[in-house]
């Protein structure tokens, strides 16, 4: 792998920055251990490079020294960063803070809390214009910054620049902060992981404003992602980091077509598939209905700061309907904000519904009390995502299994460690674990211990609350196996929420897609890949980071602007406002979606047929039939 | 032993974020050198308060006429066994001053223990509960907090002769409103962890949620905080005996041995400076352990690895 | 704007609410606490009959909500009674002369004496304040800045010695040092502005340590946050990150710690430190009443202490959430 690969397009103009031999440690207790090491890279004025690595390659360590950021117990033990004909590495501090903000501007993974959190984001940015171009009248600067703000596409920015960092969305705070990095001019943008924390469509947003941008104002821009998908919309060299070291590095398209390190092609297979998969998509089992959700409302009152003793309501679930049948995956999926969390916690019976039925064999949830409703938990539980906060430190891994057994009263101790002990082997953790803590224990395995606990009570029907989400691809592979065995052996139904949609993909028989409280669209897996019916649903597969053929482009159905506020939900369609279809009889009719179970639906009025069609793969990376 | 075997399994990258948080706490504090001087001169102390009465050939109460005003042994005059000097009463001061220590360090304790109970029961409860069980009980607090310790102490052991119980009934009835607020905030925002979620979907029981499961995971920290207490409510003790509202005469305490000294402040300071000195080096260990553990606490958890 | 109404509306509300369980607490309290102050007022010679009838006279023998009620009453139309035990010409009387019978007449408005005494209280807190902020700000602010280092670490200890000294002996100490043996200061009563400097220094020891402590924790934590580092990389100097942005965030959790602990620790050092110093304040006042059993000072005291801690409080909160958007009200 040639190390130092200069681009034929660049040829003409001298590096605008280079990094020779950078090594960086961190100062522990255990002794100094390398994060980097030997890190060479050249980036090109007006171009893009992209740096990709998984977490814990040191790539925000990384990013960070490229702007001389690195602080105690971190320390940068040998090379240099060569900027203008100048080590920034060796550069007094007074004379580095002369280049950050102004020629080298820096984003990071998290906009919420990036700005300080108590002064109004346009005033924070006016500040920092303010400081770098000192000769800007107070009112040329305030106008600058409105008019930079609008130009990113954030709406109503006069008011915005009043308003405060937490009233900003993540996709919003992004872009103030694209605002705030670009508004001095610089020569170099160093953006880490800037699209990591946001919904698909977001970062489908910033990643196309960055690259207008890029081109607008002639900036060079390092791109760092932990998504290749990303990455390689955007950049046009790629840097391939592993474990501190470069492994790769050549343009994108040599890249993803030939790739020539080990490293590198186990990042390309690790990819999510959507179209080119090729197992076979799951049908339902049965006829028989185990969840029935119908009509489900939840509304919550919140303060309203503008009027005295008044409370304004925010609506989280706008009538939900589906039904689930036996032995069956169906999955739930949309972005944050589009009531996915509110209806897990209905259906887990943390909080009733404001109106509507859920019924689980026939049976009302909301109104069961007492022993009816333990007696309801245990053929019927929650899986939740974070697999730290949902088992206690302090007590021993059988323990926590039997807790459901111990409150549910069910059998004597020898019977309970008997039982818990049988769950264990069957999610696959060692005996031996019974009497530890769960210190030290990896996120799989704990996931697996919160699915032992939940087995223990041998319940019929599962939710899975993004209960796969804080893990990495291979062990979300297993625990899928796992589910799958569990379902032949014990007939579980699942019920997936989730914002993953290559998982869907690959479990789930039947999908509804959730916006803005709504369910938009419910279709079975393979209508709902290949002849999406409704707009949000095809701009949410386009967005999807995927480097594989793609039935819908992203330019296409690219989605403008913010959902709107669940406090204040338009009339008609309440998916209009962002629809690169909406015409006319949108503002004034919304769209119902059908009820009936079995059936493809979707709230639109459009019909299918009228929708772009979907674009057939080409040969070369098509899925199977 | 469990968590080594554990670890030893599994990739050295993991993160430790649920190694016991005490543990990480008190090993955080024990690194700082201060928690260690702190601790011992505060294990010598109560080592001289055990022995003392058998190392000091004299007691407590004993009057000696002709041994009165003897200052400390280091001054001019001064006498064995009389390490610190004797007062009006010709008592031995030092004596007296480890038996106040004790009185004090007892009564410090207890109350600290009844109010850290009391105020967490209830704000736990509160914060768990929520809506307006929450509301009344954390406007009950305000109207506690809003009646001055002093004015409180003085209303009810003023008239009564007051008793090392009143006492500590008056300290725990100024203080614990403090305890409900804090692990009120706390489990408030517990309350939305995913545990406590999961707790609930597999059934558990309010009562169960709250004693097994949010109050071993919360008060471990709040307690290091109330060792800082401890040394509060010593100096409250020392108040109250110097009003003359506290364990009455012939019980040594700190207030009282002060207070009786202030008449001869000219001729025989050491009566009120002394003891003095000996409380504040007491105090001062405790505040310091107290203090580090703080810290460590707050470097714990708010991120520190 | 509206925020703003329905903040102080919904405080002032819940506030007097505060304000009257205290006074009904303290009323109860002094009722069913052992200790007759007719006994005091009349002196102790006084045959029982007469005893009886004063204390009917004065409404003592009827159930405490009663009297409870006659008393707010008595409050809300600006009435704060008059003292048990003080004659109008100050000091108290007590003792044998009043033995045929008790004329309130005689006695003290409560208004009047907390008017003489409230001033001087006032000037003495004032002076403790400044002398705190003096002491803290300094300490705090290098120890929040250089956290880790040695500042840090003279915080700590400062703080952690400081907070062992009880105020009693420090208040002896003070006076035998500054006072008694070599005369730069006088000490006990009240004769002059100079009396008031040791009682000041005397509160300044007790508070500073919370204020060092609290300083440097909320300073060092906004400079661990991530908008800190975000604001050097994004052009702007330390010095203007540290005066614009971390002094006005932690300055959030100085106000809460300000309005629930610092005010009730300043009312009650002043109580003590009064005692200490004979310091003709309202400390004073109230803790020679509450031995004499003067229940009318005493009440009103209780009113005027709460009061004044629910409207510090309210006040504390409306400043943070003003700055702090996100906090709930």
């Amino acid at each position: 792998m040639g190390k130092i690969i200069t681009l034929p397009a660049a040829t003409s103009a001298e590096p605008l920055m280079a990094v020779r031999g950078l090594s960086v440690a961190i100062d522990s207790a255990a002794g100094e251990r390398q994060l980097l090491s030997d890190i060479d890279l050249t980036v090109n004025a007006r171009s893009v490079l992209g740096i990709i690595g998984e977490s814990g390659s040191g790539k925000t360590i990384l990013s960070r020294a490229l702007v001389n950021w690195v602080r105690q117990p971190l320390k940068v033990t040998g090379g240099s960063v060569r900027y203008g004909g100048r080590d920034l590495l060796t550069l007094p501090e007074a004379e580095m803070a002369r280049l950050r903000g102004r020629e080298i501007a820096y984003i990071g993974a998290n906009p919420t809390s990036a700005l300080d959190p108590t002064v109004p984001v346009g005033h924070q940015i006016l500040e920092k214009l303010r400081t770098v171009s000192p000769q800007l009248s107070r009112e040329a600067a305030r106008r600058r910054v409105i008019e930079t703000l609008d130009a990113v596409r954030i709406p109503s920015p006069a008011q915005r620049f009043d308003e405060y960092p937490f009233q900003f969305s993540g996709g919003m705070m992004q872009r103030a902060l694209i605002v705030d990095a670009l508004v001095s001019d610089p020569k170099l943008l160093i953006a880490d992981n800037i699209t990591q924390p946001l919904d698909v469509t977001v970062a489908a947003q910033i990643l196309r404003l960055l690259r207008d941008l890029q081109k607008d104002f002639d900036t060079a821009v390092v791109f760092i992602s932990s998504s290749l998908g990303i990455v390689s919309e955007i950049a046009d060299d790629l840097i391939v980091l592993d474990r501190g070291r470069v492994v790769e590095h050549s343009p994108v398209s040599d890249l993803l077509q030939k790739p020539q390190h080990a490293y590198s092609r186990e990042l390309i297979a690790k990819v999510p598939k959507l179209w080119s998969i090729g197992a076979t998509i799951p049908r339902p089992s049965s006829a028989d209905v185990v969840l029935d959700v119908r009509d489900v409302e939840k509304n919550y009152e919140v303060r309203d700061r503008k009027a005295i003793f008044a409370h304004r309501k925010v609506k989280a679930v706008r009538g939900v309907s589906f039904t689930v049948r036996r032995g069956e995956n169906f999955g739930i999926i949309g972005e944050s904000g589009c009531g996915k969390s509110t209806l897990s916690r209905l259906l887990s019976c943390l909080e009733a519904p404001n109106s509507g039925k859920i019924l689980f064999e026939g049976q009302d949830i909301a109104t069961l009390r007492g022993t009816d409703l333990l007696a309801l938990r245990r053929r019927f539980q929650l899986l939740l995502q974070d697999p730290y906060n949902a088992i206690a430190a302090h007590c021993s891994i059988g323990r926590t299994i039997a807790e459901p057994l111990l409150i549910h009263g069910l059998g004597s101790r020898s019977e309970i460690e008997a039982k818990v002990k049988a769950v264990m082997a069957e999610v696959g953790l060692p005996e031996t674990l019974y009497d530890q803590l769960p210190v030290g224990l990896s996120a799989g395995q704990r996931q697996r211990v919160n699915i032992a606990r939940a087995l223990v009570l041998e319940p019929e029907l599962l939710i899975l609350d993004e209960t796969l989400s804080a893990l990495d691809q291979v062990e979300q592979a297993k625990l899928l196996d796992l589910f799958e065995t569990l379902q032949a052996r014990r007939g579980i139904t699942y019920v997936y929420i989730s914002h993953d949609l290559a998982m869907v993909r690959r479990v789930c028989a039947w999908i509804a897609v959730m916006y803005l409280g709504r369910i938009v669209e419910l279709a079975d897996n393979e209508t709902m890949f290949e002849r999406s019916a409704h707009p949000y649903t095809r701009a949410l597969l386009s967005a999807v980071p995927t480097v594989e053929h793609k039935p819908y482009r992203m330019q296409t159905y690219l989605l403008e602007g913010e959902p709107p506020d669940p406090i204040d939900i338009p009339p008609g369609c309440s998916f209009r406002t962002r629809c690169p279809f909406a015409f006319d009889r949108c503002a004034i009719d919304d769209p119902v979606r059908g009820a009936d179970i079995g059936v493809n639906t979707s709230a639109c009025h459009l019909r299918a047929d009228s929708l772009p069609p979907a674009e057939a793969p080409s040969a070369s990376n098509g899925a199977p039939a | 032993m469990n968590s080594t075997t554990a670890q030893a399994t599994l990739p050295k990258s993991q993160p430790t974020r649920s190694r016991g948080v005490t543990a990480r706490i008190l090993r955080r504090a024990w690194s700082y050198t201060e928690m260690r001087v702190a601790a011992l001169v505060f294990l010598a102390l109560a080592l001289l308060t055990l022995l003392g009465p058998f190392i000091i050939d004299a007691s407590a109460t004993k009057m000696n006429v002709t041994d009165k005003f003897l200052p400390p042994i280091f001054m001019e005059g001064g006498k064995l066994p009389h390490f610190l000097g004797t007062d009006q009463l010709g008592r031995d001061l030092l004596l007296r001053s480890l038996i106040g220590l004790r009185n004090a360090f007892a009564i410090g304790v207890v109350s600290v223990v009844g109010m850290f109970i009391i105020g967490c029961a209830v704000g736990i409860y509160a914060g768990y509960r929520g809506g307006w069980v929450d509301v009344i009980l954390m406007r009950l607090t305000d109207v506690q907090m809003s009646i001055p310790v002093v004015i409180l102490a003085i209303t009810i052991l003023g008239m009564s002769r007051p008793s090392p119980a009143s006492v500590i009934a008056v300290l725990i009835l100024a203080s614990w409103p403090v305890y409900a607020r804090v692990s009120r905030g706390v489990t408030l925002s517990e309350r939305q962890k995913e545990y406590v979620r999961a707790a609930k979907i597999l059934g558990a029981s309010d009562l169960r949620i709250m004693v097994r499961h949010i109050a071993p995971s919360i008060l471990p920290p709040i307690a290091f905080v109330a060792v800082l207490d401890v040394a509060r409510m010593m100096i409250f003790e020392a108040i109250f005996g110097f009003i003359g509202i506290g364990i009455q005469p012939p019980t040594p305490t700190f207030g009282t041995i002060i207070s009786s000294g202030t008449q001869y402040l000219l001729n025989a300071w050491w009566i009120t400076i002394v003891p003095g000195v000996l409380l504040a080096l007491a105090l001062s260990s405790l505040n310091l352990m107290g203090g580090v553990l703080e810290r460590a606490r707050n470097q714990i958890l708010q991120g520190g690895a | 704007m509206a925020f703003a109404i329905e903040f102080f509306l919904r405080r002032i509300g819940q506030g007097l609410v505060i304000v009257l369980l205290v006074a009904f607490v303290i009323f109860t309290l002094l009722r069913i606490v052992p200790g007759d102050p007719i006994r005091i007022i009349l002196g102790p010679m006084t045959p029982a009959s007469v005893l009886e009838e004063t204390a009917k006279n004065l409404g003592l023998r009827d159930p405490i909500l009663v009297q409870f009620g006659r008393f707010v009453t008595q409050v809300a139309s600006g009435d704060l009674g008059r003292s048990f035990i003080r004659g109008v010409q100050g000091g108290s009387t007590g003792g044998s002369q009043d033995s045929a019978g008790f004329d309130p007449e005689s006695r003290a408005s409560v208004a009047e004496l907390i008017g003489t005494a409230l001033p001087y209280s006032l000037q003495l807190a004032a002076l403790g304040i400044a002398f705190t902020l003096l002491v803290s700000v300094p300490i705090g602010l290098a120890a929040g800045l250089r956290s880790g280092h040695w500042p840090d670490r003279l915080g700590l200890y400062v703080s952690s010695f400081l907070v062992s000294l009880p105020n009693i002996w420090v208040g002896v100490v003070l006076i035998f040092l500054l006072s008694a043996k070599t005369g730069l200061l006088p000490a006990i009563g009240y004769k002059g502005f100079a009396y008031t400097i040791i009682p000041a220094m005397v509160l300044a020891i007790e508070l500073s340590p919370v204020l060092i402590r609290a300083i440097s924790v909320s300073v060092a934590a906004n400079l661990g946050e991530t908008y800190f580092d975000v604001g050097l990389v994004r052009g702007l100097s330390r010095r203007v990150m540290i005066a614009k942005h971390v002094l006005r965030n932690a300055a959030v959790p100085l106000f809460n710690l300000f309005g629930a602990q610092m005010i009730g620790m300043l009312l009650g050092g002043l109580f003590v430190v009064e005692y200490i110093f004979s310091y003709p304040g309202l400390g004073m006042l109230t803790i020679n009443a509450v031995f004499q059993r003067d229940f009318p000072i005493i009440q009103a005291v209780a009113i005027l202490a709460s009061g004044a801690l629910v409207a510090i409080n309210m006040l504390v909160d409306f400043a943070s959430t003003t700055i702090d958007r996100r906090l709930k009200f």
